[in-house]
């Protein structure tokens, strides 16, 4: 077989044929070619070969082929990531879950609902609405992206700084590990005793095993929503507007930030009537009717205290959905104003935002480009989008620059090189300037005990590649300690 | 002998085995420095904090050690306008919330014994009370960690910011591990606001099928407790449901489920600040009382027809003056008071397990004598990825040295 670029052999398509099917079985260049990368656009690497499984019966099989051949396998989902989780390596196996589509059962009374891994995130809240449920997490592109990716990404979403994140959020998974094992970790049942193998699964990035079943939380639908947008002179106020909200002891569901070039954008693409203003919030708060009057009334003054220019308050739910489709559109209406763009994300303490952001427009200044900041201001999670054109030499490697130091920035005031979009291949550099060596040797012994031969996608989240059981011996101490005619300590 | 360490004492003891020797680190560079000794020396070490919940698991099969951690007690930061706060891991549970009182906020984690229970002791078992309802557990409170792995040396996970996906989780991995893979030295938590209002309206002797309704009528009107709790002893349950938050929310709140309670033709009362102590301490004497405590995990839905079964005839039969404590939003149950003999409860516990086995629960010992340990597992049967867990400690702690036998599956 030939580790190189190449395609994989006539021999292995068949055998994998034999098991998914002909047409979900991908080796032709044409065919690989929308496999080369996920929303990560830069950086392509062809595939050896896709499969596309239909039961967890024919991911085992995928699986076990794939070792036998000695390949690794990058799974999967929709390929909306944006760090390059999904991005293959040379010769590889990709394992599209995009076919494993359907939810298999709905508990409403245990809050649960079992999906396979590409179900998209919108699909299951949409599959529990009428009976008043929903599913929290819900990330920008929640009606294109799957539920397996979500899970190893631990996506998060605008609404995660009440309701948390993808870990939050799932109670079991169904894994099918490296020798074609299948392992159920956690349950419909609390506290499976043992280690939280869950935890760590959500947020692994592929690179334990395949998830082939997942096992969500399903929320009651909150009684009231109250939502505003208000706009500010600058983000200073904006952000002194964020940090007023959560000192009054107020969790709202949501709360965005959008600079006057995001504000721009969103507008051009969406025709919104929003002003052109400094910086703009969109609040949401939920929960019974009387505490969100309540909240979101004090939250409005809080924002007129510290200088907002207007607020906004939607007269009915068409107008809500509208506000939100302005910021959730947001990165793809940066492509109005600028041929190309990067999307960062990083975090920082949420009180560090005002600081933050004047160091970012220096950088933007230093390196003669435009930066649109969106971002979940509560949590502190920013989203600087780096505008360039790529047919002008240089921008793009100063563009490229600008996204690193933001991250550098981000490590520097205590925060992370990723909130929600993961390391993937794009920011394993960047896992260094956060970890040392012990912190990553631990992450990797613990992918160790699921994959102990690293095939899971590799080349992802460590800085440099690792191998299991490649470290020094257990420490043997000289004849001389063992004595006592020396000491190591 | 290790440099700094004392003669162990019968006061040392976990779970009836005396330790060789106590350490006391009183900071992350001696606790790591401890750890490096016992590596070489390779000796097995248990790592104590407060000791509420030391009786969880197993006896330990090899103890030379035990590292105390009550000297690591600081208040490394707290950051009050980001809501965070980081702590050494022998920090009472109570004094870091002394300490967050005057910013109003707190850590949201309430399990009982808040006085004596350290933050890593409360990680480290996955200790929680009943607000777990509204704010999950140690593992939804939990954003970082720093810790000493079996070999002494240092690292870290997680980090300061609430919102943070680089690299694996392994911070989420430590919480409930029970100090089996590496010694827990600061915890980073969210903090949450401290209420405005609290209010507490109780359902008193509700039969289970009332409180069953009860509880999905108020799931269904969408109001939103922190805190949902029931007491029993005699099959009769009295229900607690606490909200906090602002005071006119609280105030309507309340006021929904006490008309709530019209439409079920049950009384219910707001209790005054006295009466809910009152009730909280109930809770917290089933939660910490008797010699005999397990804790039973279902889906929540069938959390009360168990606990009006197996749980009930355990209360009956293997329990002398024992009571149980409910939480029926979270699918969990503590059941404790003295066994009547071990026989009867190692018989009343494999009754549970048999029909917690169908429905997907387990049933833990929280705290057992040692002859109901001789004729019952702490863990019951070991969950279907003990393979991977037992690969989890070959990596972590490759000599087995770290509290071996007390966990899952005799790790």
């Amino acid at each position: 077989m030939s580790s190189s670029s190449a395609a994989a052999g006539g021999d292995l398509v068949r055998r994998m044929a034999a098991v998914v099917g002909r047409a979900q079985c991908i080796s032709d260049p044409s065919g690989l070619l929308v496999y080369e990368c996920d929303g990560l656009t830069h950086g392509r690497t062809r595939p050896g070969l896709v499969v596309l499984p239909g039961s967890t019966g024919e991911v085992v099989e995928v699986v076990k082929l794939a070792r036998e051949a000695g390949l690794p396998i990058v799974p999967r989902g929709a390929g909306t990531g944006l760090s390059g989780g999904a991005r293959p390596v040379p010769g590889c196996i990709v394992v599209g879950l995009s076919r494993m589509n359907r939810i298999l059962a709905v508990d409403l009374e245990n809050g649960a609902a079992r999906v396979q891994p590409g179900v998209t995130n919108l699909d299951v809240s949409r599959a529990v609405a009428s009976a008043g449920f929903y599913y929290a997490p819900d990330p920008s592109s929640q009606s294109v992206c799957t539920i397996g990716g979500n899970v190893a990404e631990n996506s998060g979403g605008a609404h995660c700084l009440k309701y948390g994140f993808t870990v939050n959020h799932v109670l079991a998974a169904r894994l099918v590990l490296d020798g074609g094992e299948v392992v159920d970790l956690g349950g419909s049942a609390p506290d499976t005793p043992g280690y939280d193998l869950l935890a760590v699964l959500v947020g692994s990035e592929g690179m334990l095993g395949i998830v082939t079943e997942v096992t969500l939380r399903l929320l009651r639908k909150p009684e009231a929503t109250r939502t505003f947008f208000a706009t500010f002179p600058s983000t200073d106020e904006a952000g002194a507007a964020v940090s007023g909200i959560i000192a009054a002891g107020i969790l709202p569901a949501a709360i965005e930030m959008m600079d006057r070039l995001a504000i721009v954008a969103a507008k051009a693409a969406t025709g919104l009537d929003w002003p052109d203003v400094g910086a703009a919030l969109l609040m949401d708060a939920d929960g019974p009717l009387a505490e969100v009057e309540h909240v979101a009334k004090r939250a409005v003054e809080i924002a007129q205290s510290v200088g907002a220019l207007e607020i906004r308050i939607p007269r009915d739910e068409a107008e809500r959905q509208l506000m939100w489709k302005g910021r959730k559109s947001a990165f793809a209406a940066v492509g109005r104003i600028s041929p190309n763009y990067m999307v960062e994300d990083g975090v920082i303490p949420r009180s560090e935002i005002a600081r933050v952001l004047r160091d970012i427009e220096a950088l933007a200044r230093e390196a003669r480009l435009r930066v649109a900041n969106v971002f979940h201001a509560g949590d502190g999670n920013l989203h600087p989008l780096v505008l360039y054109d790529a047919r002008v030499p240089g921008e793009e490697e100063r563009a490229a620059w600008v996204g690193r130091e933001i991250l550098r920035l981000c490590v520097r005031y205590g925060g992370s090189i990723t909130g929600e979009h993961g390391v993937g291949a794009e920011k394993v550099e960047a896992m260094a300037d956060m970890f040392g060596e012990a912190d990553l040797d631990t992450m990797s012994r613990v992918r160790c005990a699921f994959d102990g031969l690293a095939r899971f996608n590799p080349g992802k989240v460590f800085p440099t590649p690792r191998l299991c059981g490649e470290r020094p011996g257990p420490y043997v101490p000289h004849p001389a300690e063992i004595t006592g005619q020396a000491e190591r300590w | 002998m290790v440099a700094g360490a004392r003669q162990g004492t019968p006061g040392d003891a976990v779970v009836g085995v005396v330790p060789r020797l106590v350490l006391e680190p009183a900071s992350v560079a001696e606790a790591a420095e401890a750890l490096g000794a016992l590596a070489r020396d390779r000796l097995a070490v248990t790592f104590v904090g407060g000791r509420t919940e030391i009786e969880l698991g197993s006896p330990p099969a090899a103890l030379d050690a035990v590292v105390r951690t009550g000297r690591l007690g600081r208040l490394v930061e707290h950051a009050p306008s980001d809501q965070i706060a980081t702590v050494e891991a022998g920090m009472p549970l109570a004094e870091l919330q002394r300490l967050l009182a005057p910013h109003h906020q707190r850590l949201a984690l309430d399990p009982p014994r808040a006085e004596l229970a350290t933050l890593g002791g409360v990680v480290a078992s996955n200790a929680f009370g009943p607000r777990r309802h509204r704010f999950g557990g140690a593992r939804d409170v939990v954003i970082g960690m720093t810790f000493v792995r079996a070999d002494g040396t240092p690292a870290k996970g997680g980090g300061k910011v609430v919102k943070n996906v680089a690299g694996f989780d392994v911070p989420r991995l430590l919480v409930g591990s029970l100090g089996t893979l590496a010694l827990i030295t600061t915890v980073t938590v969210r903090l949450h606001p401290l209420p405005e209002a609290e209010r507490c309206v109780l359902f008193a002797g509700l039969g289970p099928a009332e409180a069953q309704e009860l509880v999905a009528q108020a799931k269904g009107a969408q109001l939103e407790p922190s805190s949902v709790a029931a007491l029993t002893s005699d099959g009769a349950l009295d229900i607690a449901f606490r909200f906090e938050g602002f005071a006119p929310g609280t105030a309507e709140q309340c006021g929904r489920l006490l008309s709530l309670a019209g439409k079920l033709r049950r009384s219910a009362e707001l209790l005054d600040d006295g009466a809910a102590r009152g009730f909280w301490a109930r809770h917290d004497a089933v939660r910490t009382g008797g010699s005999l405590r397990v804790k039973i995990a279902t889906p929540p839905a069938a959390l009360v027809p168990i606990a009006s079964g197996p749980l009930q005839r355990m209360l009956r039969s293997a329990l002398s003056s024992g009571a149980a404590v409910l939480y029926p939003t979270v699918g969990i149950a503590f059941a404790s008071g003295d066994p009547t003999s071990a026989e009867e409860a190692s018989r009343a516990v494999a009754e549970a397990r048999a029909a917690l086995a169908a429905l997907g629960g387990s049933l833990v010992l929280d705290a057992a004598p040692p002859a109901v340990r001789a004729l019952a597992d702490v863990w019951g049967p070991p969950p279907p990825s003990l393979a991977i867990m037992r690969r989890l400690k070959d990596e972590l702690d490759p000599d087995h040295r770290l509290s071996p036998g007390r966990f899952v599956g005799g790790i």
